[in-house]
This record gives structure tokens, sequence and C-alpha cells, in this order.
């Protein structure tokens, strides 16, 4: 219970915080101001075209990269892991990459897609690199990583050969909400709330996963086949997310850490506490990203870089197992 | 693998490497023409660029080689961990941010004076990412982990130094890794801190075997360890960083040439030191061909190609950790 | 498990009264007559006589001066680039960086056409549209006449036709004159190329100042490029060999560097000390008329001083 009431807590300040900080950008609003903006007047326009739907879309893609980082902790047993940590950001990142060098007028829908499917080919890949084996050690990460830098360079690479197709791909590689709108909104939010409810139905598979091999065999749970379903669950939320907002990272790092503190290691009560904060942490990076240095923006994915990198390292420090 | 044939090999390659670096690139050269110039002592243009471009390239190659392989060496072997090199310990990353920083604040700073930079950058990034790592004990994972935070944070910062200077956007090219602009001014800058570097690496070689030893004598071995330690650090930072400064952030040749360098001879570091340092001069040297052969006639970073060629030895280094284990 | 349900349903709620909520605050569309303007990511409704017209790349600006319109929102990335393209300062509205031009400050404007550059703005057209009709032409690494049909198009958007005919008119007088003023048996070729620390960069004869000076019978040693400016190293400058450089910049620390190296020396262009240095804005930056013809004269005038 007091989980519950911990969880209630947080999820009135993360909804009152992001409603506030939609005053927070280059035309700097009143509370009052933005109150009215809802119902139409001068401010309207701004706020119901870009700052709702980045910050709906700071939200969703927050929550989607901290739940991501909740299933591959679990499955994989590692607290340090996360998407961006396995490469499937840097996957997604290249195969976006990829498709805007080539086809640079492509439909608009294009980016996403093959971002997604460089999410999902990274994943298949690790697995089969892997050998089918357990999935559960420190080396599959070392793995993920060697993988991460191998598409790192690519994505690179291509920068440097394609410069001026690929010009926008710097400020989208950082991971920006610059420019995204309802439509990023539609393709991510029911990927989310699907993915979110099997998890939510499912959550304790993952208790039980991510306790020691031998129990989960013990308790008669088909481990690979279960791993193998989240790992894809996993790829799937971050990838369509990166596919919508780029390559932001940390939050599927950080927000699964600070869910457990606040709640412990149950995952009925981690994965809504995971979703929440890491759908606010977004939401403050954005708004930070916006209200800096106006009319110039600061990348999102910049930010949760400089904030995260310090937090992991001090994380590290407070690691008892790597 | 027996020593003479060692070295018939490494002669053998040693001779491609420096034909290849020498006469390969856009301007026609007829090596023939070229020795009959030098004998009656005339001047083409196909000369000057051989005597002004390809050999002083050729020869900080070799050199820039050597030093990266040489960092990671003793990284690997001071730290015990397979992983350990320039790049992952976030030393290339902290001198590569410095000296754009120092770009934008300097504009008209010399490249002997970037180089300053470039060292505190190289120390500032090592010691990061050496403290966070160490704490609770070194593992290969860990280290992996915090060297990728510390290069995606510095990476970050300094894009978003680029973000915000429409100036310096073509650094992004530099940052890869470049020998393109080679010269011999440039080779000059860099000789006295590589050999400083290098000689400092060479006194260290005997002592490296303390800690082959393993963690608990090389703690009773105290002072000793701490001071091999520093010397080490103060290498490293030399090599590396006067690489950065001349060559943007060359990666993975600190990382691939000790591995390979020590299954072809063993694990005396009196050894292993100067093979690597041959092995790193005369990869640079081939990936630099590379480089000017990718999107031809355009010169491509070195960077990227040591990217391409060190990735999938990276691959293949997670695997075998995995499945037991390196040294 | 309720919970669990209390929440997807909840957050469905909130999600579908915020859409609700941004789907009634559509921009309002006006009444006014408007004609309909092809350009290079379709064809745009616009109003006849825009009043408040935000240019989001330099030559726009420029374009936009001679038709004596002063738009309201320009994006810039240094304070002193405006105001060193039209020789005079203006009052406008900064809206962020070429690069990266910040919606909202360009909503607020409420202007009535956006001029958005191929290269850079192509991926927000949609998004720009949202705000106001919007025009995307070509001005960054594209050729000088495309340069010059992106000029026709803006004098077509703003009902301003004949004031633009009358303007290129004179421009293809001048540079005519200019024309008449190079000596035919001057077979120099030049390269202009941008000289820094850390790159090179050439521009070709597909480029604007590169076809600019082609125009007027002054040949370029950088020819059969993939893009209109390409990176460069000094070798390939060599081999290229041009009898003329302009440096569009000139980072003091490489031009010491090369002072002593022996092939900088062999270069034809260096060897009969034509190499000048001249204004990067002016020469890669602005790409408008009124630069052009400043090039033009200037090329002109430093070919000629022996």
């Amino acid at each position: 219970m007091k989980d519950m009431r911990r969880i209630l807590i947080v999820t009135v300040l993360v909804f009152f915080a992001s409603f506030a900080l939609l005053s927070v950008g280059s035309i700097q609003l009143s509370l009052s101001d933005l109150w009215q903006s809802f119902f139409g007047g001068k401010d309207a326009f701004i706020v119901q075209n870009y700052r709702l739907p980045r910050t709906v879309l700071a939200f969703l893609a927050g929550a989607s990269f901290s739940l991501a980082g909740v299933i591959l902790q679990s499955v994989i047993r590692n607290p340090l892991i996360s998407p961006d940590v396995i490469g499937v950001t840097n996957g997604a990142s290249l195969f976006a990459v990829l498709t805007i060098a080539l086809v640079p007028d492509g439909p608009l829908l294009l980016t996403p897609i093959a971002a997604f499917i460089g999410a999902a080919l990274v994943m298949l890949a690790l697995m089969m690199l892997e050998g089918g084996g357990n999935v559960s050690r420190s080396s599959f990460a070392l793995l993920g990583i060697a993988v991460s830098a191998i598409c790192a360079s690519g994505t690179e690479y291509l920068l440097i050969k394609f410069p001026l197709q690929t010009n926008d791909s710097l400020v989208w590689l950082a991971g920006s909400l610059f420019g995204k709108g309802w439509q990023e909104v539609m393709i991510l939010a029911p990927v989310l709330v699907v993915i979110g409810a099997i998890l939510f139905y499912q959550h304790r598979q993952l208790d039980v996963l991510s306790l020691s091999e031998e129990v989960s065999i013990g308790l008669g749970l088909p481990i690979q086949r279960t791993r193998h379903i989240f790992l894809a669950l996993a790829v799937i939320l971050a990838g369509v997310a990166v596919a919508t907002v780029g390559a932001i990272g940390f939050i599927g790092l950080i927000a699964p850490h600070m869910a457990r503190r606040l709640v412990g290691h149950k995952h009925l009560a981690v994965l809504p506490m995971a979703l929440l904060l890491g759908g606010g942490l977004l939401v403050v990076a954005d708004a930070l990203g916006r209200g800096i240095h106006p009319p110039l923006e600061v990348p999102a994915g910049l930010i949760t870089a400089i904030i995260g990198v310090p937090y992991f390292l001090y994380l590290l420090r407070r690691e008892r197992t790597a | 693998m027996q020593r003479k044939r060692l070295i018939f090999v490494l002669l053998l390659l040693g001779c491609l490497a420096v034909y290849s670096s020498l006469f390969f690139g856009i301007t026609q050269m007829n090596p023939i023409h070229l020795v009959q110039e030098w004998i009656s002592g005339t001047t083409s243009k196909a000369g000057l660029v051989l005597t002004n471009l390809r050999l002083p390239r050729l020869l900080l190659g070799l050199l820039l080689g050597a030093n990266l392989a040489v960092a990671g060496a003793i990284m690997q072997a001071v730290t015990r961990n397979p992983l350990a090199s320039p790049q992952v310990f976030g030393v290339n990353a902290g001198a590569s941010f410095l000296v754009v920083l120092s770009l934008l604040v300097f504009p008209s700073l010399g490249t002997a004076n970037l180089i300053y930079f470039a060292f505190a950058g190289a120390l500032v990034g090592g010691v990061l990412v050496f403290s966070f790592a160490s704490v609770r004990g070194m593992t290969a994972l860990k280290l992996a982990l915090v060297g990728m935070a510390i290069h995606l944070l510095l990476t970050s910062l300094t894009k978003g130094l680029i973000l915000f200077n429409d100036r310096i956007t073509n650094v992004l090219y530099w940052l890869s890794g470049s020998l393109s602009d080679a010269s011999w001014l440039e080779l000059r800058i860099v000789l006295p801190w590589s050999l400083a570097g290098l000689l400092l690496a060479a006194s260290l070689a005997k002592s490296l075997a303390v800690f082959q030893l393993g963690q608990d004598v090389a703690v009773g071995l105290g002072q000793k360890v701490t001071r091999i330690r520093l010397l080490a650090g103060i290498s490293v930072v030399l090599l590396a960083g006067v690489t950065v400064a001349v060559a943007g952030a060359i990666g993975f040749i600190g990382l691939m040439v000790p591995h390979i360098t020590r299954r072809l001879v063993g694990e005396d570091y009196r050894i292993v030191l100067p093979v690597t340092a041959v092995i790193g001069g005369l990869l640079l040297t081939y990936a630099d061909v590379l480089a000017r052969f990718i999107a031809y006639p355009y010169e491509s970073p070195v960077g990227i190609v040591t990217s391409l060629l060190g990735a999938p030895f990276f691959l293949v280094l997670a695997r075998r950790q995995m499945k037991g284990g390196l040294r | 498990m309720r919970r669990k349900t209390w929440m997807t349903a909840l957050t469905l709620l909130v999600l579908s009264s915020l859409m609700l909520a941004a789907c009634s605050g559509q921009a309002e569309q006006t009444n006014e007559k408007t004609r309909t303007i092809t350009h290079e990511a379709g064809k745009t409704k616009v109003p006849e006589h825009p009043k408040k017209v935000v240019a989001l790349e330099y030559s726009f600006v420029d374009a936009l001066d001679e038709l004596g319109i002063t738009p309201v929102g320009i994006a810039q990335e240094n304070k002193t680039d405006v105001s060193g393209l039209l020789g005079k300062d203006i009052a406008f509205t900064e809206v962020g960086t070429r690069q990266q031009p910040n919606l909202e400050v360009i909503s607020s404007l409420q202007p009535d056409l956006i001029i958005g550059d191929f290269n850079r703005h192509k991926g927000i057209y949609k998004q720009l549209q949202k705000i106001a009709p919007t025009i995307i032409l070509k001005s960054r690494n594209a050729t000088y006449e495309e340069n010059i049909d992106s000029f026709k198009t803006i004098a077509e958007a703003v009902g301003k036709t004949k004031q633009m005919d009358d303007r290129l008119a004179l421009h293809e007088e001048r540079l005519n004159a200019a024309k008449k003023k190079v000596d035919p048996n001057d077979d120099r070729k030049v390269m202009v190329g941008v000289f820094r620390a850390d790159s090179l960069t050439a521009h070709g004869e597909t480029s604007f100042d590169g076809e600019l000076l082609e125009k007027i019978g002054i040949e370029n040693a950088v020819t059969k490029t993939a893009e209109p400016t390409v990176t460069i190293t000094l070798e390939q400058m060599v081999k290229w060999d041009p009898d003329v450089i302009f440096m569009a910049e000139a980072d003091p620390k490489l031009l010491k560097e090369w002072k002593n190296n022996p092939l900088w020396k062999q270069i034809t262009a260096v060897k009969n000390k034509d190499v000048y240095e001249v204004n990067r804005d002016l020469w890669t930056r602005y790409r408008g008329l009124d630069a052009a013809e400043q090039i033009v004269d200037e090329a002109i005038q430093l070919l000629q001083q022996k």
C-alpha cells in the first residue's frame, strides 16, 4: 500500500509538472496564460500545436525507454543495462540515417520504420551472436556495447559520406523533439499502451525472471521463450521510441533505477513508477532544452546525456554487482 | 609464432605498407621515374608530392599508429583488462573535446599549442574513467560501461558545441581522425612527445610483469605499483594526447593491436611493446591507404576505416570474453 | 489488476481529451485572394500581397529587400549577418538559426508567408505549412541559376514580378558589362576555396560563386565535382593547379604552415602571387544579387590589378 501511495503521489507530481512546463519556451507564458490557451486566444496555436504534442510525445517516449530498460534489466539481470547500452538505440539510428542518406526525399514514415528495423536487427544479431544460449550474463552486455560501437561507427561514416543529405541528422541523432507533433504521438501511443498492458499483466513473470536462473526453472517457466518474448517487447518499445524522437539515451537506464529505489523490486509497482518517472524525465529535459537559450533549442538527448552520465557514474559507485 | 618468421612477415608487410602509402593516391606516380629523378637531381610535381605529402604522411602514420598501439598495450597491462584502450578509456574523447573547445575559444591557436589542450583533455578523460571504473574492482564490463558513458558525455558536449557554432561544423571530419593534412611540420611537433612517451613505455616494460602476477601480489608490492601506474598514465597521456592533437580521435588501434601482438609473441612485455609499436604503425598506415580509396578521389577520415576494421574485432573479442575470459 | 486498468484508462482518457483540444485549435484560413506558387516541395496557395514574411535564408532576405519588402522574421546565426548582407540595419525578429528555426517564434509573428531553403528546411516543410503558407526554394548548395530561379519565384509569390524582372535585367546588364572587362585572352583558371584550420573546401564550377564567375567568362579550375562544394586536400589542389585562388576564409595558422611547404609553392597561383583573400560572407554565404554583383566586380578588380 505504501507503494500505491507513492505511485499516486508521483503521478500527480508528474502531471502537474508536465502541465506547468508547457509554459516554458521561446515565448514564455505565465500559468494563467497557459490555462487560457487551452480554450483559444493568441497563445493557443503555440501551446496546442507545439508544446502539447511535444510534451505528450516526450512523456510517451520517456515512458517507452524506461519500460524497455526495466525489461532489459530484469531479463538480463544486470542493472547497468539499457536500450542505449545494448546497441538498440544506435542500431535504430544507423538505419534511420541510412534511409535519410539513400532516400532523402522519401515518405515521412520511412525513417521511423527503418529505425525500428534497425533496432530489431540489432537485437536479432545479438541473440544470434550469443549463440542462443543464456541471455543473462554480463557478456551479453559486452556484446551489446560492441555492436553499439559498430553501429555508431557506421552512422559516423554515413554522416561524413553524405553530409548534405544527412544535415538534419545531427540534431536527430542527439535526440530531439524539435518539430515533432501529433503524428508521432499517434505512432507511439498505441505501441506503448499495448505493450504496457502486456507488461502489467505479466508482471509476475518479470519478477520471476529477475531472480536467479535456478529459481525460474524450478518454478516451471519456459525460460528461453519467455526471455525472448520480453526482449522482443523491449526492442519494439525502444525501437519505435527511437523512430519517433531519435536517439535519446539514459532514460532507459536511470528511470528504472529511480523507480526501484522508490518502490522496491516488485514489478507490479516498478512498472508504473518507471513509466511515470521516465516520462517525467523526458518532459523536463525537453522543457529545459526549449527554455535554456531561446530561440535556440538544445536537443533533449544532449540534456539527458549531460545529466544522465553523472547519475550513471554515481550509480556505478553504489552498485554492488556489475 | 617463430621469431624469424615473424620478423620476415613484418618486414614484408612493412615494405608493402611503405610502397602503397608512398605511391598510391590521386597524383599519378611512377616509381621508376621518381628514382631517376632522384638520381639526376631534378624535381617534378609528383616528386614534390612524394617528398612533401606522402613521405611525412607515411612517417606520421607509422609513428601515430605506434603511439596508439603502445598506449593500448600499456593500459591493458596495467588494468589487466582486455578492453582497455585510449578510446574506451575516454582518453580520446576527452582530448577531442578539449581540442574542439580550444579551437572555439582560441581560433588561431597553432597545432603546437593545441597539443597542451589535448594532453589536458586526455588526462581528464582517462582519470575520470579510471576512477569510476575501479570502484569496487574493475571488471571488463564495468570499464566498457564507464568508458562508454564518459565517451558519450564528452561527445555530446562536443556535439553541443558544434551545434551552436556554425563555424566549426567541419570539425566533425577531423574528429573522426584524419591524416590528410600530414606535413613535416606536424611530424616535427609530434616527434619529441611521441618519443618521450614511447621511451617511458619502454622503460616500464619489465615492470609491467608485476601486474600479471595478480591483484594480491601487486597489492603486496604496494608503492612500486602506484609508481608504475603513475608513469604508465603519463605515458598514455603523452602518446594518446599528441595523436589526437594532430590527427583527431583514431579509434580501435589501441584496442586491437596489443591483442594481435600478444597472440603472436606471448606475454613478455619487453618483446610485446616494440612489436606492438611496429604492428600499430603498419595497421594505421594500411588504414590510411584505404582511407584514400573508399571515396576516391576524395579522402575519408582514417578513423572511419579503423572503426570499420576494429568494430567487428571488438565484437569477436567480446564474444571470446563471454566464452571464458581472455587475458 | 485494478491499478493497471485504472492507469491505462486514465492515460487513454487524457490522451483523447488532449487530442480533441488540439484538433479544435487549427490555424484559421483567411478569405484573402490567393495565388498558387509552385516550388521545390510542391504547390502552395500564397496570399496575393503578403505583408508579413519570414525568410529563413539570407539570399531570400536579399531578394525581398530588392522588392522593397522587409521580412518580419529572419533566421540568422551571427548578429551581424543581416546587416552585413543588406548594408544597413533593419528591424526584424530573430527566429532562430537557419539550421534550426524556432517554430514557436515564427508562429508568434503570425506571418502570411514563409520562405524556406530546400537543403535545410524541407524536413520541416509540413510544420511550417501549419503556421502559414510556405514555399521552399533552393539556395544553399545550389547553382547560380537555381538561385536566380528562386528569386523569380519569390517575386511571383509577393506579386512583384515586374520589379524583379527589372532588377534581373539590370543584373544581366551589369554582368555583361563585367564580362566585357574580362580579357578574352586571359585563360586563367580560378578556384574559390574556404581554408579553415580543420578543413579545406573548394567551390566548384556548379556552385553559386563558381557558376557566377563562369558566366562572365572566368573559368573554374575545379571541375566535374559530385557536389557543388567539396572537401579537398592539398594534394588535390596541386592536381587541379589553379592559376588564381580566391580565399574565402584564410586561417592564419594554416597559411603560416603552408608558406614553407614546397607543394603549396608549386601551385601556379602561388607562384604568380595570384592568391587573394576575399570576404567569406560575401562570396559564399549571402548568395544575393547584390552579393553576386560585388563578387564579380571584386574578382575582375583582383584579376586585373597587375
